[in-house]
């Protein structure tokens, strides 16, 4: 037989060898490697009430139609060691009667390293995927002083106004979760964001299950993204000209848009 | 020369710089040791440096295990200095810049949060904590009371708040002398009107704080007393609210119209209000007033509990057109409308209830004339019709509909509409029968009566039950309609004839009518997941419909005795029976199912002259069993393209009036009669469907078609003869036939030339049928082919100007495989230009103009209709709460109906009267005020 069709196998028990080797070392910081569940839900009426161009009539007419039925709950999933993270859309559905659907997910894949300092993230935008990469720019919260309790743990809260999207987003962040990770793109606070709510519920991201645990390769982008190189602030200015551009045509911007 | 002063200027500037950071270094270390209150040194504490003038984060580090902690080298600058530690009450202290290098802050001592605090309020009742200072406040909503409890029933739930039998409130231990509600003194200043009155619904939180003294308000000096404060903040009005319009029109020609609507919510109800009046031909409301209307029950009444592929569990039965509150005007004659109703929903999540009333009256006025030419092998003859009618209908409505959520798992819907209504016609009808050579052949003169009264009766209740198995469904349902009418007609006919032998034929009738139709229906559907993609249905549908008819025809003119051959009782039943099963495939994006159903239509029927009489035929009993199949085919692109694709294979049993065997002759030219050996129709569906939409370039394009080819169809065959006492008689019989299909083709894309400027649209159309039928036992094929397309530019120039232009062409080809010659190509076109201009503010002018171009060459017939509207309004009195508006409608005084259309073997042309020029001034007021800028486009 000829030996060299052993190789790959070889290379395959080579590389349990190599887990094996590299297993402790994830145990290292085994306290604050895990994952995150968070339940999203969006409130569209809300959503569309925010829009400047409402006038009080419509505003009162949505919510009158829609007010009782506009929430739409999903689940998101956050992957996070001491140094790394990465967040993405679950499979799992929040709404029951989506059991059966399964429509295409809208590439959306946010990593963030802090140590090296770098984020890389995958985004769709407006039908198109750009990759984001640059480095870590987080926002400038401010702090506040509220206390609560989210999925166990206890989150004081901060601020920060996106003048972009016209959000008032207010973030929960665990005081004995010494991490700067959280949902979506947001980020740079002393402990892990277990709960965003942006614009008064038009969108609320809720950790409801915190799974310690190692995370290993979950940390790692999928394979075989393509997309447009971007920075950041090439990439905000996407997002600036939309939304100025639906304004003056009075559409909302967030069909193609997330939140 | 220029080096001295240089270099004296840098080695200035150079020595200020040493000599700054000798007094205050640039950068600095900030150091200390976190203990609490009780000297137990905390570790792991949360150290934050904020920016004193809006606390953004600017840096942040933690305790070590020895509670200590260090920002090495920071910028030597003012910093609001946090420390935040689990159940400790945040340290907050100002930091300024420090003259040496090592800002060493010794021991920092924290303060412990009450434990009950934390427990109680963040733990167990899930309230938020609001820290101002030494102070907490906390989320009153996260605690239950009972409904209609009061502030105080509220208060005595809160942790750290006790109420004394008197009702005096306490906050950690101190009276409460001051109490604010959203801030602002309620009735005075005893705390206990407030908390003894407010219901503790309406209640967001209750904060408790510190305040200065009344005095030191005063007098801004601080004398150190504080007070214990309570503020009540009122939950936020996001759901609850009332809004509105009236309107009062009046106009020339006698010209007035009225509409009104009023809706009121909270968080759990919905009542609203609306009514009409008006000669101005609108039947109805418009879409916007009715949704209002209805409100979040607006897209509830969809639900039928016809499950399985294809929607088929037996024919429901919808409201009629003229039932609906909409506005379905037809553009012919004139009207005369009132409506009105009521609508309440509830809905506290788990029950949603419904229940609305509405009433509608219309009384149309109509005098129309029609000219069609009808084609034979080797003839041809025309005849024009000219009508006129009075009708009035009316109808009463009442739908009611209940949604309980019994648990997380369970759902039931019980719904139930009933409608009365009413109609009284009078229809004057002249024919006037011409041969092919142009020659007169006879005149027909009707004069009907018809008055009919109705009952309408829609039930159903759906159960659904989600298993625990994620994607396991079962959801039974069943339903009960009930129809009655009972009608009269009184006909009268008189023919002249000019041929040679001219004569006079009367006839009279007398014809009672009694319909009463019943059906029970019942539908299984069970879902199985196979895997987290695949997934199993299987269903059964069962529907049984009962029709009884009675139509007796008497003769007038004989002692109202019966007449045999027109008279016809019969009654019929159709089981229905379907089972089946597919295949459901979902992932990514992509949609497939497959599946087979066998379906089972079982009709009985027995024609008899009336209830009692012996039976005019043998009792009808046919059997069908048919393999129905069906598939469909959906997949999202990534690039917002989505496609579909189905096919599916129908089978649909004769109608009951398809099948009775005796003549309908209301009109003695024109007689219908039935054909009970008529077989189901059968034909193949094919669809596919594109939608692609660019978020960046705002443009957005669709495309669908429809494919229908049947492999047996019912139509009327027709016979044509001469009649002596009639002259030129029609008899229309349902027969089946084989070939025949239908292909229709849509468009639509939408492109901006100019981004937010300039936008062109496109519309398209292309329909294609070939329908087989018998005209005189000769086999007759009418192809029919339309092609109708429209391009439009909407010109934004600035928020205050909307200009609007678009062109649409119509072409309708008819071909009759009988006679070639007799091929037909009618016209429409038309230009349509539109203006809305704001010229000064809280004024606007709008406008349109719309040339409507109608032709068909082979008859010569050639009409231009020219209307043009314009407006103008005003929005006055304080939020822009009244709209004046002077309105022109048709100003050119054009207006007429016309319609033009080919079918079978005949042409047609109508023209009706209607509404043509009147002026109106009309004032309208709006509960919330109208917008003062154009509206762009809809809502959303």
């Amino acid at each position: 037989m000829n030996p060299r069709s052993f190789s790959p196998l070889f290379l395959f028990l080579f590389f349990l060898l190599f887990l094996a080797f590299m297993a402790p070392q994830h145990g290292y910081a085994q306290a604050m490697e895990g994952k995150i569940r968070y339940l999203k839900v969006q409130n569209w009426t809300k959503q569309m009430s925010a829009l400047d161009y409402m006038s009080e009539q419509q505003r009162q007419k949505m919510s009158y139609m829609w007010g009782n039925d506009s929430e739409w709950k999903t689940y998101t999933e956050l992957y996070f060691s001491p140094t790394r993270s990465k967040y993405l859309d679950s499979d799992e559905k929040a709404e029951a009667n989506m059991e059966g659907y399964n429509g295409r997910k809208d590439v959306y894949f946010i990593q963030r390293n802090f140590e090296q300092n770098s984020i890389h993230d995958a985004i769709q935008l407006l039908g198109k995927t750009y990759i984001v990469e640059d480095s870590l720019q987080c926002q400038s919260w401010k702090i506040k002083n509220d206390m609560k309790e989210v999925a166990g743990h206890i989150c004081m809260n901060a601020f920060w106004r996106d003048t972009i999207k016209q959000q008032d987003i207010t973030a929960w962040f665990a005081l004995d979760m010494p991490n700067s990770a959280g949902p979506e793109r947001f980020c740079g606070l002393p402990g892990m964001i277990l709960e965003i709510d942006i614009n008064d519920g038009a969108m609320n991201i809720s950790a409801d299950k915190i799974e310690l645990m190692p995370v290993g390769e979950k940390l790692e982008l999928p394979k075989k993204i393509k997309g447009k190189k971007i920075k950041e602030v090439d990439f905000q200015n996407v997002i600036a000209t939309q939304i100025e551009d639906k304004r003056k045509t009075e559409q909302p911007w967030m069909w193609g848009m997330r939140y | 020369m220029k080096l001295l002063p240089c270099l004296t200027a840098s080695f200035l500037v150079l020595c200020s710089i040493l000599s700054l950071q000798a007094q205050t270094p640039n950068k600095v270390t900030i150091q200390g040791t976190i203990e609490d209150t009780s000297g137990v040194i905390m570790p792991f504490a949360t150290v934050m440096l904020l920016n004193p003038v809006d606390t953004t984060l600017i840096n942040f580090t933690r305790s070590d295990e020895q509670g200590a902690f260090a920002f090495k080298n920071v910028k030597n600058t003012a910093y609001l200095f946090k420390i935040s530690y689990i159940g400790y009450l945040p340290l907050q202290m100002r930091l300024e810049p420090h003259p040496a290098e090592l800002h060493d802050l010794g021991v920092v001592p924290i303060k412990p949060i009450a434990h009950e605090l934390m427990e109680v309020v963040i733990r167990t009742a899930k309230a938020p904590l609001i820290i101002r200072g030494d102070t907490i406040e906390y989320d009153a909503t996260t605690f239950k009371v009972p409904p209609g409890s009061t502030v105080e029933d509220l208060l005595r739930r809160l942790p750290g708040i006790e109420v004394d039998a008197d009702g005096n409130v306490k906050a950690q231990g101190q009276s409460i002398n001051r109490l604010y509600v959203d801030g602002k003194t309620f009735f005075g200043n005893d705390p206990k009107s407030a908390t003894k009155n407010l219901g503790a619904e309406t209640i967001s939180k209750v904060q408790v704080f510190d305040e200065k003294s009344e005095q030191a308000k005063l007098t801004g000096i601080d004398d150190g007393k504080k007070e214990k404060t309570m503020n009540l903040e009122l939950k936020e009005a996001y759901k609850k609210g009332t809004f509105g319009k009236v309107t009062a029109a009046a106009g020339t020609e006698d010209r007035w119209a009225l509409r009104g609507n009023i809706n009121r919510f909270d968080q759990k109800q919905q009542l609203s209000f609306i009514g009409y009046g008006n000669n101005i031909n609108e039947t109805g409301v418009n879409w916007e007033d009715y949704s209002e209307f209805k409100g979040q029950n607006t897209y509830n009444q969809f639900d039928n509990g016809d499950f399985g592929f294809g929607g088929g569990g037996g024919r429901m039965y919808y409201f009629s057109s003229d039932g609906s509150p909409v506005n379905n005007f037809d553009g012919r004659g004139f009207t005369r409308n009132f409506g009105g109703g009521s609508n309440y929903n509830f809905d506290n999540k788990k029950t949603k209830f419904n229940a609305s009333y509405f009433y509608n009256e219309t009384a149309l006025n109509l005098d129309q004339y029609s000219l069609r030419q009808t084609f034979l092998a080797d003839n041809s003859f025309s005849n024009t019709d000219t009508v006129a009618q009075n009708e009035f209908r009316n109808s009463h409505s009442i739908a009611t509909r209940l949604e309980q959520q019994i648990d997380s798992l369970d759902v039931l819907i019980l719904k139930a509409n009933v409608r009365v209504s009413g109609n009284d016609s009078k229809f004057l009808q002249n024919q006037f029968f011409t041969n092919a050579d142009g020659s007169p052949s006879n005149s027909l003169n009707l004069d009907n009566g018809t008055m009919l009264n109705a009952w309408n009766l829609n039930s159903a209740g759906i159960f659904r039950h989600r298993f625990k198995k994620k994607g396991r469904n079962f959801a039974v349902s069943a339903g009960y309609n009930n129809s009655k009418s009972d009608g009269t007609d009184n006909l009268f006919s008189i023919n002249q004839f000019f041929q040679a032998t001219t004569f006079t034929d009367q006839v009279r009738q007398l014809n009672n009518r009694d319909n009463l139709n019943s059906q029970i229906k019942s539908s299984v559907l069970y879902t199985e997941p196979l895997s987290k993609i695949l997934f199993w249905e299987s269903f059964y549908n069962f529907s049984q419909t009962d029709n009884t008819v009675n139509r007796q025809t008497l003769d007038p003119e004989n002692n109202n005795e019966r007449i045999d051959n027109l008279s016809v009782y019969y009654k019929n039943r159709v089981l229905y029976n379907r089972a089946g099963t597919d295949i459901r495939y979902s992932n990514e994006g992509l949609d497939f199912s497959i599946g087979l159903a066998a379906q089972q239509l079982e009709l009985n029927g027995e024609y008899a002259i009336d209830k009692g009489l012996p039976l005019l035929t043998d009792p009808i009993n046919q059997k069908y069993l048919n393999l129905i199949p069906n598939a469909d085919l959906s997949y999202e692109f990534s690039n917002n393209m989505h496609i579909n694709t189905g096919y599916s294979y129908t089978v649909t049993e004769p109608q009951f009036s398809d099948l009775q065997p005796v003549p309908n002759v209301n009109n003695p030219a024109f007689q219908t009669v039935g054909n009970p050996d008529l077989r189901p129709e059968r034909s193949h569906t094919v669809s596919a469907g594109l939608y692609y939409w660019n978020p960046a370039s705002f443009s957005n394009l669709g495309f669908g078609s429809d494919l229908n080819i049947y492999d047996t169809r019912i139509v009327y065959s027709q016979t044509i003869e001469y009649v002596d006492s009639i002259g030129l008689r029609t008899i229309a019989r349902p027969e089946n036939v084989s070939g025949g299909y239908r292909f229709g083709n849509y468009f639509w894309g939408s492109y901006p030339i100019i981004k937010t400027k300039l936008t062109l649209n496109l519309n398209g159309n292309m329909n294609l049928s070939a329908s087989p039928a018998f005209v005189n036992g000769i086999e007759n094929e009418t192809r029919n082919q339309s092609f109708g397309g429209s391009i439009g530019l909407n010109l934004t120039p600035g928020q205050k100007l909307l200009l609007g232009v678009s062109g649409d062409a119509n072409f309708n080809n008819i071909s009759y495989s009988i006679q070639e010659q007799q091929n037909q190509k009618i016209r429409n076109y038309s230009v349509d230009g539109s203006v809305k201009w704001q010229f000064i503010d809280r004024t606007f002018l709008e406008s349109n103009f719309d040339y409507n171009i109608y032709r068909n060459d082979r008859f010569g017939f050639n009409q231009d209709i020219p209307i043009w509207n314009a407006s103008i309004r005003r929005l006055i009195g304080p939020k822009n709460k009244i709209e004046v508006r002077l309105a022109a409608f048709d100003l050119l005084n054009k207006r007429v109906y016309i319609r033009q259309y080919g079918s079978q073997n005949y042409v047609n042309r109508t023209i009706a009267d209607t509404l043509a020029r009147y002026y109106m001034l009309s004032v309208s007021y709006n509960v919330r005020g109208y917008e003062n800028k154009l509206k762009t486009r809809g809502m959303w």
